[in-house]
């Protein structure tokens, strides 16, 4: 955006993997969005941090994105080996569920057990499609949110403006 | 060229829009359970890397849970609110991000609630997640609609055709 402003490559993909690897452990997700906004802001900070002007909250939308697009990718990756663990925790979800639902969809076990036998390839890249769409979108919040708190820079005892 | 307000009033269309759909989408999963279960799955898969959706802490529809909990629909649902009242508070002039303090103040609930939660302090009731969400949602279209105006500005800018003569 700016030749003064440093690459957003490093920072995005630091602030995307501590996001993806955080969203993707089954019992720390109970934060739920918490992570990925967490994430872009850590990718907005690291960004200001190597900066020497002030970033505008575009920088930050895009550093944002970035970040959330690495951050679905290391979720994904994160979520293969923990696949079982994550179809275990899906079953008693859907075995709660079943306690609450009014009714419970024929052959949603069969579902399950599917799901439970693996990922297919086309699913894999499906499911890191959409998940990327999402985290980017949140992302892009987090990043904007980080520039509005670390953007700014003084310069000599003078505050620029965006 | 007049291109301020214009871009304002897209980015907020775009921004409005989308957050529709994303709410239209919270509802759509158990909507659709029984009438079409792979979508439904899918939806709920869509959105399970960003939210636990533990049925006990969400709301049901249709005899099913909607595809987040009850404190991320709250998020949702104030993010739209917050949308439909931004013409009223900064109508389509040049947006601005909030300042830090409003910031704070408005994450002061949710971070309250979900810390004293996780540490096992207490247990809020559903409608205090919701509402906490939804006080917190509500000031991040500013952000969003601020950081997507630069974004299209920015693109806008880079890939406008010059007209003869035009310097600039």
């Amino acid at each position: 955006m700016n030749d003064h402003k440093p690459n957003m490559l490093a920072p995005a993909l630091i602030g995307g993997a501590v996001a993806g690897v955080l969203s993707g452990i089954p019992f720390l997700n109970c934060f739920c969005c918490l992570w990925i906004i967490g994430g872009a802001v850590l990718a907005s900070y690291l960004l200001a941090k190597d900066s020497p002007v002030s970033l505008t909250s575009g920088d930050g939308a895009i550093v944002g994105a970035l970040a959330g697009i690495s951050a679905a990718v290391v979720d994904s990756l994160v979520g293969i080996p923990l696949h079982g663990l994550n179809v275990a925790v899906m079953r008693r979800m859907m075995e709660r569920l079943s306690e609450f639902a009014d009714e419970m969809p024929s052959g949603w076990e069969n579902w399950l057990d599917r799901t439970g036998g693996g990922v297919s390839i086309a699913m894999f890249f499906m499911g890191l499609f959409i998940s990327a769409a999402v985290f980017a979108a949140l992302g892009a919040l987090g990043g904007i949110i980080g520039t509005s708190l670390f953007g700014k820079k003084k310069a000599q005892g003078a505050e620029i403006a965006h | 060229m007049k291109k301020g307000p214009n871009t304002v009033l897209m980015t907020w269309l775009l921004v409005l829009l989308g957050g529709l759909l994303w709410n239209a989408a919270l509802f759509a999963a158990p909507l659709l359970r029984q009438e079409a279960p792979v979508v439904s799955a899918m939806i709920y898969a869509a959105f399970s890397p960003v939210c636990h959706q533990i049925p006990e802490r969400s709301f049901f529809f249709r005899g099913f849970p909607l595809a987040v909990c009850g404190r991320c629909l709250g998020i949702y649902l104030g993010f739209s609110a917050g949308t439909i009242l931004y013409p009223f508070l900064h109508r389509f002039s040049r947006p601005f991000l909030p300042a830090t303090s409003i910031f704070v103040l408005v994450s002061l609930p949710i971070g309250l609630d979900t810390a004293g939660n996780f540490l096992g302090l207490w247990t809020s009731p559903i409608g205090l997640r919701l509402a906490a969400g939804l006080v917190w949602g509500s000031v991040l279209p500013f952000y969003l609609i601020t950081g997507l105006y630069e974004v299209l500005r920015l693109f806008s800018g880079n890939f406008r055709l010059k007209s003869p003569g035009q310097t600039n």
